[in-house]
C-alpha cells in the first residue's frame, strides 16, 4: 500500500521533472522489497539475517528486504504452500529445488551470478543443482552422516570395536539391552516425518539400495536391497533394540535422547557434535564410518545439499541478484555457516578454513550417495516418503515400499 | 392511536421496498459472504475439476479425473472409516459427560462461579495451546502423565501414549472431547436454566424422586439444546485440524488422520492439489448435509415453541 502511494507520488513528481527541466528521475525512486524465506538451521539464524539484512538495506538503500526464518518442520509445509498459493517468496532456502524449475518459476543461476562466483561453488554441489543440465539454484551447505556412539554405554557394555556392518550393530546391540536394560535405547532410529527419508536412506545405502536409478532413470524405491533395508530395521525394532515407536520419532527427539545419555548408537549428520554443544551435553561420543549391511558391500554416507534459489518475477532480478551475492561474500557466507552450526561448506574458498571436526566427514564425501534431488517429481515423492516410510516398520513393509513406487512412477521422471 | 397508523404505515412500507432499496443496508453483510463464503466455494469446486500443477498453475478442464483418482486412492478409505469415529465418538462422549456436569454448575454451591470458570478455561484457550500442552503432558520421556503414573507404581516404565499406535488416535479424542465439552455444557446450562422452576416442583409435590425428575421432566425440556449442541459439535469435530495437526500430524503415515488434515495433507505435503480439491469437495458437501439437518430441526423446534 505504501508502495503503491510511494511509487506513484514519485512517478508523478519525475514526470514533472521531466517536463520542466528535463532532469532524469532520482535513483531512489523504486523501492522493491524482497522476500526473503529461511530455514531455521539453529537458534543463531535470526539474528545473523537481522544484522545481514540490516548491512544489506545500508548498502542498498533502494531494497527492502523481508525475512521470515521458518523451523524445518513448518518450511517444508509452508514453503509449498507459498508456492501454491502463488505468494512466491523472492528469496527461498530449502532443500528441493527441481519442483520449481520444472514449473519454471527460477531463475536461472547464470542470471545471477557471474562465472567467476559460481565456479567457486564446489563442483558436485553445483552439479545437483541442475535441472535438464540447467543450474537454477545454489548449494548453500552441505552436510554428510557418521555412525555415532555414546562411549561409555558402548564401551561399557563390553563392546570392543565399532559395528561395520548390520551383523556386528545387533551383536553390539544385544550386548547393551544386556547390560542396561530398558534405561537405554542400544540404538536410535528417527523414521519421523522429521528426516526418515534420510534415515531410511543411509540404511539402504550400506546394501547398495537407493530411491532412484540414475543409470536406467527408473524408480527402484520397492527394490530388493530396501525391502532387506525394511526388514532388518523391523527386526531391530522388534527385538526392543530401538526407542518405541520410531515411526513417530523425529530426528529432533532422537538426537535429544542421545545427548540426554539414553542412546548408544545413531546415525548422525556432520552438525551432530554443535548440537550436542547446545544441547549442554555430557556425552562421550565416538565417530566412525556408516556401516554396511555386509562385508561385501561397501559403506557409504548420505551427502545432502541445500539450497538457495530465487523466484521469477517482474523487477526483482536485480535485488535478488544483489542479495545473494551479498550472502555469498566471503565474510558474510562464514558467518551464515557458523550461524547454521559446522556443516559442510558448498564454496571452494570457504572450504579451506573448516573446523577440524569436520575434517573425518570431508573424508567421507567421496563414498557419498545423494538423492535424485534434480528430478523435477523429487520434491512430491521425497515429501511422501518422509511420511509414509516409518510405517513399514508396522505394517506389511513390501506394500508400504509398492504403493511409494507407484505414487512416484505416477509423478514421473521428468 | 397515532403509534398503531404509524404502525400500519411502515408495514405497508416494508412490502413496497425494493430490492435496490434494501442493498444498502444488506450490501455490506452480502458482499463479505459473497468473499469469503461463496467465491472459495465457487473456485473449490472449480479447481477440483481442473488439471492442477503443483506450483498452483492451472491447465484445463479435467472432468471428473480428480474425483477418479481420489476414489481409487487406497488411503482415502481408511481415513474415511476413522473419520466416523472421530466425530461420533467425540461428539458421544462429549454429550454423556457434558449432560452431569451442567446439572452440576447448575446447582448452587458455594465456589460455583469459580467451577464455571474452570470448565469454560479450555474453550476460552487456543485449540492449538490446548494441543501443546496435552502433547507436553503425554511425553513419553518427560511429561507429567507418566511421571505421576510411574511414581505411583501403576507402571513400570514410561509409555508413550501420543505415538503408540494402540492409543495414539484414542488419546487424540480424549483431547477432542476435552475441548468440546465447555461449549456443549453451556448450551445444556442455558437449556437447563430455561426449565420453568414450577414445573420442577410440581413433579416433587407429586413424589417424584430426583432421577424421576431428570427422566421424565427436565431430560424431554432439554431436547432442544441437545439437538443444537450435538449438531453444533458435529460441525466442529468434523473439520477440526489443530489438534490432530500438532499431535501427531496425522502420522505415522495416515494412522491418525481424518478426512481434513487428509486433504491438508494431500494439497500441502504431497502436492496433491487435485485430489485434495476433491476431497474438499466431499468434505463441504458433509457440512452442508449437517448444516441443512440443523437449519431444518432448529425450524422445527422454533415452531413447535
Amino acid at each position: 500500500m505504501k508502495k503503491l502511494t510511494k511509487r506513484r507520488i514519485v512517478a508523478l513528481a519525475s514526470l514533472g521533472m521531466v517536463a520542466s527541466v528535463l532532469v532524469a528521475a532520482p535513483a531512489q525512486a523504486n523501492t522493491v522489497t524482497i522476500k526473503v524465506v529461511t530455514p531455521n538451521y539453529t537458534d543463531a539464524m535470526p539474528a545473523y539475517y537481522a544484522d545481514l539484512n540490516a548491512r544489506f538495506m545500508a548498502a542498498n538503500p533502494t531494497i527492502k528486504v523481508e525475512h521470515e526464518n521458518l523451523s524445518w518442520d513448518d518450511i517444508l509445509v509452508k514453503g509449498r504452500t507459498y508456492i501454491s498459493t502463488k505468494s512466491y517468496p523472492d528469496v527461498l532456502n530449502l532443500n528441493t529445488f527441481s519442483e520449481f524449475a520444472a514449473e519454471d518459476l527460477l531463475y536461472k543461476t547464470s542470471d545471477l551470478f557471474t562465472e567467476a562466483k559460481l565456479s567457486d561453488f564446489v563442483t558436485a554441489f553445483r552439479d545437483n543443482s541442475k535441472y535438464n543440465g540447467v543450474e537454477y539454484a545454489v548449494p548453500d551447505l552441505a552436510s554428510a552422516r557418521m555412525f555415532f556412539i555414546n562411549k561409555a554405554l558402548f564401551y561399557g557394555a563390553g563392546n570392543t570395536k565399532i559395528p561395520t556392518t548390520w551383523a556386528e550393530v545387533t551383536a553390539a546391540a544385544k550386548k547393551i539391552k544386556a547390560k542396561y536394560g530398558s534405561r537405554v535405547y542400544p540404538l536410535a532410529i528417527p523414521l519421523g516425518s522429521e528426516e526418515a527419508q534420510a534415515e531410511f536412506q543411509i540404511w539402504a545405502g550400506g546394501n547398495g539400495g537407493r530411491y532412484f536409478n540414475e543409470s536406467t532413470k527408473k524408480w527402484v524405491i520397492n527394490s530388493k536391497e530396501n525391502l532387506e533395508t525394511l526388514n532388518q530395521l523391523r527386526a531391530w525394532v522388534k527385538a526392543g533394540y530401538t526407542q518405541p515407536n520410531p515411526a513417530s520419532t523425529n530426528r529432533t527427539d532422537a538426537f535429544k535422547l542421545f545427548s540426554q545419555g539414553r542412546v548408544a548408537m545413531i546415525n548422525a549428520s556432520v552438525f551432530f557434535p554443535s548440537t550436542l554443544k547446545d544441547y549442554k551435553s555430557k556425552v562421550d561420543y565416538g565417530v566412525a564410518p556408516f556401516p554396511s549391511a555386509n562385508a561385501s558391500k561397501k559403506p557409504i554416507t548420505l551427502g545432502v545439499q541445500d539450497y538457495f534459489m530465487a523466484f521469477k518475477k517482474t523487477g526483482n532480478k536485480d535485488a535478488v541478484s544483489k542479495y545473494l551475492n551479498f550472502l555469498f561474500e566471503g565474510k558474510n557466507y562464514a558467518g551464515f555457516l557458523k550461524a547454521a552450526g559446522g556443516f559442510i561448506p558448498a564454496t571452494k574458498s570457504a572450504s579451506t578454513e573448516v573446523d577440524s571436526s569436520l575434517l573425518p566427514f570431508i573424508e567421507q564425501l567421496p563414498n557419498a550417495i545423494f538423492y535424485p534431488g534434480t528430478l523435477g517429481s523429487w520434491g512430491p515423492v521425497v515429501a511422501k516418503i518422509t511420511t509414509q516410510i516409518g510405517t513399514g516398520i508396522t505394517k506389511n513393509p513390501k506394500t508400504v515400499l509398492d504403493s511409494l513406487q507407484k505414487d512416484a512412477e505416477k509423478a514421473g521422471t521428468n | 392511536m397515532k403509534s398503531a397508523s404509524t404502525k400500519r404505515k411502515s408495514s405497508v412500507a416494508t412490502h413496497d421496498v425494493s430490492v435496490a432499496s434494501a442493498l444498502p443496508w444488506i450490501g455490506p453483510a452480502l458482499l463479505l459472504i459473497i468473499l469469503v463464503v461463496i467465491w472459495p466455494v465457487v473456485e473449490l469446486v472449480r479447481i477440483s475439476f481442473t488439471d492442477i500443477t503443483i506450483a498452483g498453475s492451472l491447465l484445463d478442464f479435467h472432468g471428473f479425473a480428480n474425483y477418479r483418482e481420489l476414489l481409487a486412492n487406497p488411503d482415502l478409505y481408511p481415513v474415511a472409516r476413522r473419520t466416523l469415529l472421530w466425530v461420533f465418538g467425540i461428539v458421544f462422549f462429549t454429550v454423556i459427560l457434558s449432560l452431569p456436569l451442567a446439572q452440576l454448575i447448575n446447582q448452587n454451591f458455594p465456589g460455583r462461579k469459580y467451577v464455571r470458570w474452570a470448565l469454560i478455561f479450555p474453550w476460552a484457550a487456543s485449540v492449538v495451546m490446548t494441543s501443546m500442552i496435552w502433547t507436553w503432558i503425554l511425553d513419553a520421556y518427560s511429561g507429567e502423565f507418566n511421571l505421576t503414573l510411574t511414581q505411583l507404581g501403576l507402571i513400570d516404565e514410561p509409555v508413550d501414549w501420543v505415538n503408540n499406535p494402540g492409543s495414539s488416535f484414542y488419546v487424540l479424542m480424549a483431547v477432542a472431547v476435552f475441548v468440546s465439552i465447555p461449549f456443549t455444557t453451556y448450551v445444556l446450562l442455558a437449556g437447563l436454566q430455561s426449565i420453568p422452576n414450577d414445573i420442577v416442583e410440581a413433579a416433587s409435590v407429586d413424589g417424584a424422586s430426583h432421577w424421576q425428575t431428570y427422566r421424565q421432566i427436565k431430560f424431554p425440556l432439554l431436547r432442544n439444546a441437545l439437538l443444537i449442541a450435538t449438531i453444533i459439535n458435529l460441525i466442529n469435530v468434523f473439520n477440526s485440524f489443530p489438534i490432530i495437526w500438532i499431535m501427531t500430524r496425522g502420522g505415522p503415515g495416515y494412522e491418525t488422520d481424518t478426512t481434513t488434515t487428509f486433504a491438508y495433507k494431500l494439497a500441502f505435503i504431497e502436492s496433491n492439489m487435485g485430489q485434495s480439491t476433491a476431497l474438499g469437495v466431499f468434505n463441504f458437501i458433509v457440512i452442508l448435509l449437517i448444516v441443512s439437518l440443523y437449519l431444518k430441526l432448529t425450524k422445527a423446534t422454533r415452531t413447535e415453541l
